[in-house]
């Protein structure tokens, strides 16, 4: 319940307000708009990556090959059944053929990432047979253009190691692929020479190093650009 | 790249890293990577070396200059004329041969004096002796043998005598075989050291081993065969189709007939270097070192069946016969036509425009010798005997050799009738029919397809398909451009001059079906009136067929769809997309800047390769596989 006194104080507050001078919003200089920062907008049209053409894949092929000339590469990528002939493996690569009017292909199948691989561990097999095998000068390596430690290999050992063959496929530098790339390919490395630590044509640890190879030309990155 | 980047950024970048990194310079990054990677691929055509990467990565590394040296190389000329070889595909199918009976040498397995013995003829060769006359040069009663032109000799072989050997035939050193065979004796004999002093020629043993397996030193060849005069006269038998002809005594088929064309013009001289010579004259031959001919077997000749990176590095090579071999080497005239515009960075226009060429030895001996061989056929009815050709023969030099397959030869000019790639023989031969040729080209130099309005497709007996319902949206504008090679034969290269074949001609008038010989082959029936009839192909533009090639040429390079067409072509190419709205603008510009510069590639792929929309454009999808 409010008092009188209250009620009294009440009305006279309400009088004093309706009877004060109104506000009035004093007239001030104009200033400036805040700055703009201006941005420039991407708005160039994107898609995927595309395929490396394969006539530059056939050449980077031949070169990681050492040069080769195709039918030399087909000579020695044979041995042992590693690889057929070209011609099985040509149209597949997406190559167009002109003389029948086949188009050249824009996007990659299962038969041509079958192929890719397929030529992969040939160059693969071969170039652990030439390069850390054979060991010749490190500037004479096509793909192993690294030594190889003694004992078992450890991450940091791997790293730099990989990373030749990182720039080789890649064509960058896998410090700068994501984190865990390296550690995830040595992990690779490990499971591979440990499931071929029974013996073979090649050491546990050179069959590791062809399936790091054959992985990285089957990398995306690799067969796109 | 990062050596392009605004110096104000480069600047920033070392006052914020001043603590930590003495060079200003910034470490290339992923995208730098990778945009030098998408550079070489598109310039070098292959990925770039660890060596190639670690000068990227040097301080002194500028990707502009990088750019720069590097467009004009011969990657980078077959990275362009791989564009253009997409769009039109030129190459000969499987199937496609020049094994026209004039130019083929076929060859006969006898029994000679001295055991088996192969002799070289021509398959319609003109001999004054009617039981040979036009067939192999020994019957069957000499040999016991049925040498038929397709196939294995049928019947029981029995010996012929040196006398009759002899006479018959000649011992030729021809140029398959030696490199000097225009000396009055050769003896630079194909032997390894061919390898090095003609590269990329691949020959095949069975071209060099007789059928003893002794090396071949010379080859048989018929006498008249043998003959190397450049000119014959015109004989004529009185052999002429009719109902009651048999076949004479002593030969297996029917003797030549005299052609019209020979009945009236028999005792006059004719150029040996074209069909109707060989059919029409005896003494006619295969020249020096057979140099007109080509042998039909045995297989002896490379042929780079798969080669995506050229001929010159084949990934499957097999033998094959010279009539295979000169189709290849069509293709590699238009490869090496494309690699030259480009390489050097001439007007793109020259693409059409240019009356030059580049041609090799095989192309040399084609152009010189062979490619006379298809004219005229029943032409002659219309007294055309000898051909006007699009590549005319005094153009070649002399001194090119058949075997010569890797020395290229620039032709600045072919003749008045030639436009760059569309009188080419690969060009003619992979779209035999003249609307194929106007029709790939539109699409390839206009960017214009032809496509069928909806209407529905009633029946009509109006032949012009320019007002033909269903018909005249895409003919109204492929008739006349399919009218500038109403001259040019059909799947073939063979030119028809305005003088032997007018446009319009009284002689073929009328509509009914017999008609003096040769003409339905030249003159359309279905546009010929009671007084004249049309030549195959002008009826939709008169004007387009004398203006030939040349002038199609001129009228697309001077269209205004064609500098955007390049633009368009090269730069979906090399941004891996179509083109869509958005780029229209960009379109635009490049196409002004193309059209100012002179139509030169080399400003308009530099334009593309440092554009954001090349740089940038695959990072829709910024995560990287792991």
């Amino acid at each position: 319940m409010i008092g009188e006194a209250a009620l009294v104080g009440l009305v006279g507050l309400v009088g004093l307000g309706g009877c004060g001078r109104p506000d009035v919003v004093e007239p001030s200089a104009p200033a400036p708009l805040p700055a703009h920062h201006a941005f420039t907008l991407d708005a160039t049209p994107k898609q995927h990556r595309r395929m490396v053409p394969p006539e530059a894949f056939l050449r980077a092929y031949l070169q990681w090959f050492g040069g080769l000339a195709p039918l030399e590469v087909q000579r020695r990528a044979k041995v042992d059944g590693l690889f057929d002939t070209w011609k099985d493996y040509l149209a597949a690569l997406g190559l167009p053929d002109y003389q029948v009017d086949t188009p050249r292909m824009t996007e990659s199948n299962t038969i041509m990432l079958a192929t890719l691989g397929r030529l992969a561990e040939a160059l693969c097999v071969r170039a652990v047979e030439h390069d850390l095998v054979a060991h010749p000068p490190i500037d004479q390596r096509a793909i192993f253009a690294f030594d190889e430690p003694d004992g078992d290999l450890t991450l940091a050992a791997f790293t730099p190691r990989f990373d030749v063959l990182h720039r080789t496929f890649l064509s960058y530098p896998a410090a700068l692929a994501p984190a865990d790339r390296a550690a995830r390919f040595y992990a690779l490395f490990r499971e591979v020479a440990s499931h071929h630590a029974g013996g073979g044509a090649l050491t546990p640890a050179r069959t590791a190093w062809a399936a790091i190879c054959t992985a990285l030309v089957q990398h995306p990155e690799t067969e796109l650009y | 790249m990062r050596r392009s980047l605004p110096t104000w950024i480069v600047a920033l970048s070392a006052l914020v890293a001043r603590d930590v990194v003495s060079d200003p310079t910034p470490t290339p990054t992923l995208p730098d990577y990778r945009y030098f990677r998408a550079l070489s691929v598109d310039l070098l055509g292959r990925v770039p070396t660890r060596d190639e990467l670690a000068a990227l990565e040097r301080p002194d590394f500028r990707v502009d200059a990088w750019i720069d040296a590097h467009l004009g190389g011969a990657a980078y000329a077959e990275r362009l004329r791989r564009i253009y070889m997409d769009l039109l595909r030129l190459e000969s199918s499987p199937t496609t041969h020049y094994d026209r009976p004039a130019v083929s040498l076929r060859h006969g397995l006898i029994e000679g004096p001295h055991g088996k013995l192969d002799v070289y003829y021509r398959n319609g060769q003109r001999r004054t002796d009617p039981l040979i006359d036009g067939t192999f040069c020994f019957t069957i009663a000499e040999t016991g043998l049925k040498v038929v032109p397709d196939g294995a000799p049928q019947g029981q072989a029995r010996p012929i005598t040196q006398q009759l050997l002899d006479a018959r035939t000649v011992e030729i050193k021809p140029w398959w075989l030696y490199a000097d065979y225009r000396e009055r004796a050769p003896h630079d004999r194909a032997g390894p050291d061919w390898t090095a002093r003609y590269p990329g020629l691949d020959l095949f043993l069975p071209l060099f081993v007789d059928p003893d397996q002794t090396p071949t030193t010379t080859i048989r060849v018929c006498r008249e065969e043998a003959q190397q005069t450049p000119n014959g006269r015109i004989v004529v038998t009185g052999q002429v189709p009719r109902a009651d002809l048999v076949i004479p005594p002593g030969r297996w088929s029917y003797p030549p007939f005299d052609s019209t064309y020979a009945q009236a013009h028999v005792g006059e001289v004719i150029s040996c270097l074209s069909g109707t010579g060989f059919q029409s004259s005896p003494e006619c031959g295969c020249g020096v070192g057979l140099e007109r001919c080509i042998p039909n077997g045995p297989a002896g000749f490379s042929l780079a069946v798969k080669a995506p990176l050229g001929v010159d590095t084949p990934f499957l090579a097999i033998p094959r016969t010279a009539s295979s071999w000169l189709a290849q080497w069509w293709a590699e005239e238009a490869k090496h036509f494309l690699d030259d515009i480009f390489a050097s960075d001439r007007d793109v226009r020259d693409l059409l425009t240019s009356p030059g060429t580049m041609i090799n030895g095989p192309l040399a001996q084609f152009y010189r010798a062979l490619a006379g061989a298809t004219c005229c056929g029943t032409g002659t009815e219309l007294g055309y005997a000898e051909p006007e050709p699009l590549f005319e023969p005094d153009r070649v030099p002399a001194e090119i050799l058949p075997i010569e397959t890797a020395r290229w030869t620039a032709i600045p000019d072919r003749g008045p009738h030639a436009a760059g790639l569309l009188t080419m023989p690969v060009f003619l031969m992979k779209y035999g029919p003249r609307r194929a040729r106007a029709h790939v080209l539109s699409t390839a130099f206009l960017c214009k397809d032809f496509v069928a309005e909806a209407a529905a497709l009633t029946p009509s007996t109006e032949p012009d398909l320019t007002r033909r319902p269903g018909c005249a949206s895409c003919h109204t504008t492929l008739e006349p451009m399919a009218a500038y090679f109403a001259r040019v034969t059909e799947a073939d290269w063979t030119y028809l001059p305005p003088r032997q074949f007018p446009l319009s001609i009284a002689r073929c008038a009328g509509t009914y079906p017999k008609k003096p010989p040769g003409c339905n082959a030249y003159y359309d029936p279905a546009f010929a009136t009671a007084t004249s009839s049309s030549l195959r192909g002008a009826y939709a533009a008169p004007a387009h067929a004398d203006a030939g090639p040349v002038g199609l040429a001129e009228e697309i390079t001077r269209a205004p769809e064609f500098a955007a067409c390049v633009v368009q072509n090269v730069a979906q190419s090399l941004l891996g997309r179509s083109l869509t709205p958005a780029d229209d603008r960009w379109k635009i510009d490049l196409a002004q800047r193309f059209v100012d510069g002179g139509y030169r590639m080399r400003a308009l792929v530099r334009a593309i390769l440092t554009s954001p929309r090349y740089r940038d454009v695959n990072d829709r999808k910024p995560a990287v596989p792991r």
